[in-house]
């Protein structure tokens, strides 16, 4: 390129739409981004918005070719794969930005709408919150403006365009309303999302190390909501079960060797009533399902109990789903422990937490029962100075040995711990469950909101002719995190340290508003599946709905709609009004109470409104000749305030 | 052009023109009583730039109209009676050898003035004619390989005399194209003709009319009423009544282009005669019979009984944006 060609700056009127458009369908992007994209999103806008500005020419095509590769290469790097939502929608993000570079006409900007739209759309990929639907709406008709207004008259006000923007999603909501009612849902997706391989697992995992679950407790996210048939049961019963971690390797506990276990039929006897109640899981991306301890049925498919009453999904939870499940919160194990599996319960690492394994063993031969043991060790942890804290000190590798004797502060996770360990020192089969406690209840909604911060860890010990039985020292030692639930504990406790206090009632209330909220758009809007489908097509008097039947009502649906819209446009249609004038005029018109004739002129309709002798001549004079300047005359301002005094005047 | 600066040195005062416009209007409505409308029109078909085709039965005042409006506006006038042995160098003028001075000498017809009366245009033979219509559209006139520009301004007024059928030769409508405008003046009503009869002699009291305008003033006022202003809304109409004519059952042949274009001048001319802002839809409706009436084809087996009645038709039809 020899000579630079500079941009005409025909594009300085709607690029800065183009640029709020593509801004606004970023947005939900950024917090995933690596900053670097960020940074040149930002960068790429302001020099563009420079060159046209500045009438500057736009970089080579070298320049461009060159930045895009480094752009795709650094995605590469970043993600280390450019398939998935993450690096897919990076990449996206990035060459929108690098489009920007070369937007030269309006053809161009059209292509950067195309990509904001499908920018947005690949936002739900990655999560649907309840405010996602109001803000999808919102870049829509952002980008609707942005798109309207690159053919817009230059005396066009934003406000125009945002309400024909507005209007014209409204005219087709109804399609997209029916279209989302009755496209058949079916079981197996036709294609699956990829699901984000970045994309960390939440919730409890699969292994237990010292802080795990604290800094589980940090977070304020939904795990699950549970909403119960009858009464909620009283929070010291809501254990719910999720994993069971068997192995020990002296610092960090684990569900190793899956064969231990199943060797062993351990029978549930249920006592007492059954519990009813269905749980809304949010996605973790693992496989662990969790349940009301002691699960007896549930309905998700393909979920099967382990050989420790765990519930396990073949799939990993990748979606949001919900399952009806029957529990007892009374019940016993009664199971025959073999010696292999006996062993197994019993096995810890030779060399580690050498002190713990002493006292245990000095603690158990005093007690002279395995059940005066175990209630010695929870007097220890009652009665000794241990304290419930969420931020324990580090604990290095003989943990329970340093836990025990030297900081002696902890969460639920070092207090099972510890506890299994000093049972399984002393020879007593015992195993720690993962799971959560407690939960908090939504009176507005009626239902049971466990966040992370439920999440607890408890223990089960087997007592000869008693079976497995649940032991929570975490009870023993802060029994108020049992009974009242993590977060109020909490500020009971540390938080109070801090000088903070439980939050007002007024935000509560909104919390629990919007969780109540969210609890139903999960359950209608995106849990709209198969099932619910299928119910909600037999409640409207679908026999033995199938495919084709919904698909047959969906083309029906949209046709009729498609002419119901058409015929109401068209009814609604009047001729545009030029100016404001005319309109002014016909407000004059309305006044007289008289219709004007087809090819009736101003003048003539005024004459004869005189005529009537009911108007007043002089301002019907003074209407109408404010009227032809304002209308037929040159550009004048003062014929139009004339015309709207004198007809303001008219009454 | 450089005559056009000139112009608009002397005459540009807006109250001069308009004040030469009343004037005007007063005198020929007190000698042609009763035809103020008639009068109105001849005067934006002049305003206009184009020519004027008066279709009525003898002694109805058409000869007079023309000669005053020459007289009042100051223009050089010529009459010129068509007949059936008119030859095209009665109208133009001829080449004359002058033996004393051994040359050709070119000897102007009546065309040669800046107001010409054609009388019972349709009695000359096609030929005539012709020569007539093309001197009108060109503004100049070719006579022996020279070419001759005709005065300005420049503007015809033709009769025609719609009651004889027998041996004239009626301007087809590609011929009638030419005109501007066609107006009938018709016949007086009671007191006009009350007046006429009882009043002084008409002829006589033309030659008493003094000149008001002169022919510098006609081009200003010319200008002006091109520069009148047309808002889209009028053009909206315009196009409405042409795409009525165009598409409505009762009509063969629509407006043309070239007719659109008549109706857009012949209203602001006629918006700059009346004083207004700009051109009003009370304008286009009041040029609009004589600039569509010759210019329309009814369809066959139509209702209308005249040109007027279906171009009153149209205007009742089609509603102002």
């Amino acid at each position: 390129m020899i000579q630079a060609r500079g941009t005409d700056g025909s594009l300085l009127s709607s690029l800065p739409w183009t640029m709020t458009a593509l801004a606004v369908s970023i947005v939900p992007h950024l917090p995933y981004l690596p900053i670097w994209i960020s940074i040149a999103l930002f960068g790429c806008t302001i020099w563009r918005y420079v060159i046209e500005k500045r009438r500057r020419s736009l970089p080579s095509v070298w320049l461009r070719g060159l930045l895009a590769l480094a752009c795709f290469l650094g995605v590469l790097v970043t993600y280390s794969t450019v398939s998935g939502v993450g690096p897919g929608s990076a990449l996206l993000a990035i060459m929108a930005a690098l489009k920007l570079l070369e937007t030269r006409k309006r053809r161009d900007q059209f292509v950067l709408l195309f990509i904001s739209i499908f920018l947005v759309m690949s936002a739900l990929l990655r999560e649907q919150y309840l405010w996602s639907f109001p803000y999808l709406v919102v870049s829509i008709i952002v980008i609707m403006a942005a798109w309207l207004r690159m053919s817009a008259a230059h005396d066009e006000t934003a406000r125009q365009t945002f309400s024909t923007g507005g209007r014209l999603l409204l005219y087709a909501a109804p399609l997209a309303v029916a279209m989302w009612i009755f496209f058949p849902r079916i079981a197996i997706p036709f294609w699956t999302v990829p699901i984000d391989t970045g994309t960390a697992t939440t919730g409890i995992s699969d292994s237990m190390s010292p802080g795990d679950v604290s800094k589980l407790s940090q977070s304020d996210a939904v795990a699950f909501r549970v909403k119960f048939e009858d009464t909620i049961p009283a929070a010291r019963d809501r254990y719910w079960r999720g994993l069971v971690l068997t192995v020990f390797n002296g610092r960090t506990w684990s569900m190793n060797d899956p064969f231990a276990g199943s060797r062993v039929h351990e029978t549930v006897t249920e006592k007492g009533d059954p519990i009813k109640y269905q749980v809304t899981l949010e996605p973790t991306h693992q496989p662990y399902v969790f349940a009301l301890d002691m699960p007896w049925s549930w309905t998700l498919e393909r979920t099967f109990m382990g050989p420790q009453q765990q519930l396990v999904s073949a799939r990993p939870i990748d979606q949001r789903v919900a399952y009806d499940a029957v529990s007892y919160t009374g019940f016993s194990t009664n199971a025959d422990l073999g010696n292999y599996a006996r062993s197994w319960y019993q096995r810890l690492p030779d060399a580690s937490n050498p002190r713990t394994q002493r006292v245990a063993k000095e603690m158990r031969s005093a007690a002279g029962s395995d059940n005066a043991y175990i209630e010695a060790v929870l007097r220890k942890f009652n009665t000794e100075e241990y304290f419930y804290t969420l931020e324990p000190p580090p604990l290095g590798n003989n943990s329970v040995d340093r836990f025990l004797f030297d900081t002696r502060r902890g969460f639920c996770e070092h207090y099972a711990s510890a506890f299994a360990v000093m049972m399984r020192a002393a020879d007593i089969p015992a195993r720690i469950v993962l799971g959560y406690q407690g939960g908090e209840v939504n009176s507005m909604a009626g239902h049971l909101i466990v966040r992370q911060s439920d999440a607890h860890a408890w223990n089960e010990v087997w007592i000869e002719g008693r079976g497995w039985y649940r032991i929570d020292p975490t009870a023993a030692v802060a029994p108020d995190r049992i009974d009242l639930g993590a977060s109020d504990a909490a500020f009971q406790g540390v938080g109070a340290a801090w000088g903070l206090s439980a939050p007002s009632q007024f935000l509560h209330q909104l919390s629990m508003t919007l969780d109540a909220l969210d609890a139903k758009w999960n359950d209608w809007v995106l849990g709209y599946g198969p099932d619910k489908q299928n119910d909600f097509m037999q409640r409207l008097g679908m026999h033995d709905p199938d495919w084709q039947k919904m698909m047959l009502t969906m083309i029906g649906l949209i046709v009729g709609l498609i002419g119901l819209i058409s015929v109401l446009l068209a009814l609604r249609y009047r001729p545009p009004a030029k100016d404001r004038a005319a309109i002014l005029f016909r407000r004059f018109i309305k006044k007289t109470g008289l219709e004007p004739g087809t090819g009736e002129t101003a003048k003539r309709f005024a004459r004869r409104a005189m005529q009537t002798g009911t108007l007043p001549a002089e301002s019907v004079e003074s209407i109408t000749a404010a009227y032809h300047d304002a209308r037929y005359g040159p550009t004048d301002e003062f014929a139009i305030a004339r015309l709207k005094r004198a007809v303001g005047t008219m009454g | 052009m450089q005559r056009g600066n000139i112009v608009e040195k002397l005459h540009t005062s807006e109250e001069a023109q308009r004040a030469v416009i009343e004037r005007a209007r007063d005198a020929l409505g007190g000698i042609i009583l009763g035809k103020n409308e008639q009068i109105t029109l001849s005067l934006a078909c002049l305003l206009a730039r184009g020519h004027l085709l008066i279709e009525d039965l003898p002694g109805l005042g058409k000869t007079m109209l023309a000669q005053s409006l020459s007289r009042v506006l100051g223009l050089s006038f010529q009459r010129i009676q068509f007949t059936s042995d008119l030859l095209p160098a009665d109208i133009i003028g001829v080449s004359v050898f002058r033996q004393n001075r051994g040359e050709f000498e070119f000897q102007p017809g009546p065309i040669f003035s800046q107001l010409i009366l054609a009388d019972e245009v349709n009695r000359a033979t096609p030929k005539a004619q012709s020569a007539l219509l093309e001197a009108m559209e060109e503004q100049q006139v070719s006579v022996d390989g020279t070419t001759r520009s005709l005065p300005e301004p420049f503007f015809v007024v033709a009769t025609q005399n719609p009651g004889d059928q027998i041996g004239t030769f009626p301007l087809p409508e590609s011929q009638l194209d030419r005109f501007l405008m066609r107006i009938q003046m018709g016949y007086p009503n009671e007191d006009s003709e009350r007046e006429l009869l009882t009043g002084a002699d008409r002829r006589l009291m033309l030659k008493d009319t003094e000149a008001d305008a002169s022919p510098e003033m006609l081009l200003a006022l010319q200008q002006s009423a091109t520069a009148v202003h047309v808002s889209d809304a009028l053009i909206d109409y315009i196009q409405a009544l042409v795409r009525h004519t165009r598409e409505s059952a009762d009509i063969e042949i629509g407006l043309s282009p070239r007719g659109a274009q008549a109706l857009v001048a012949a209203s602001k001319a006629l918006a700059f005669v009346e004083d207004h802002s700009g051109a009003y839809p009370d304008d286009v409706q009041a040029v609009f019979t004589s600039i569509a009436g010759h210019r329309l084809k009814p369809a066959g087996g139509t209702q209308f009984r005249s040109p007027a009645e279906l171009c009153q038709h149209v205007l009742d039809s089609v509603a102002i944006p």
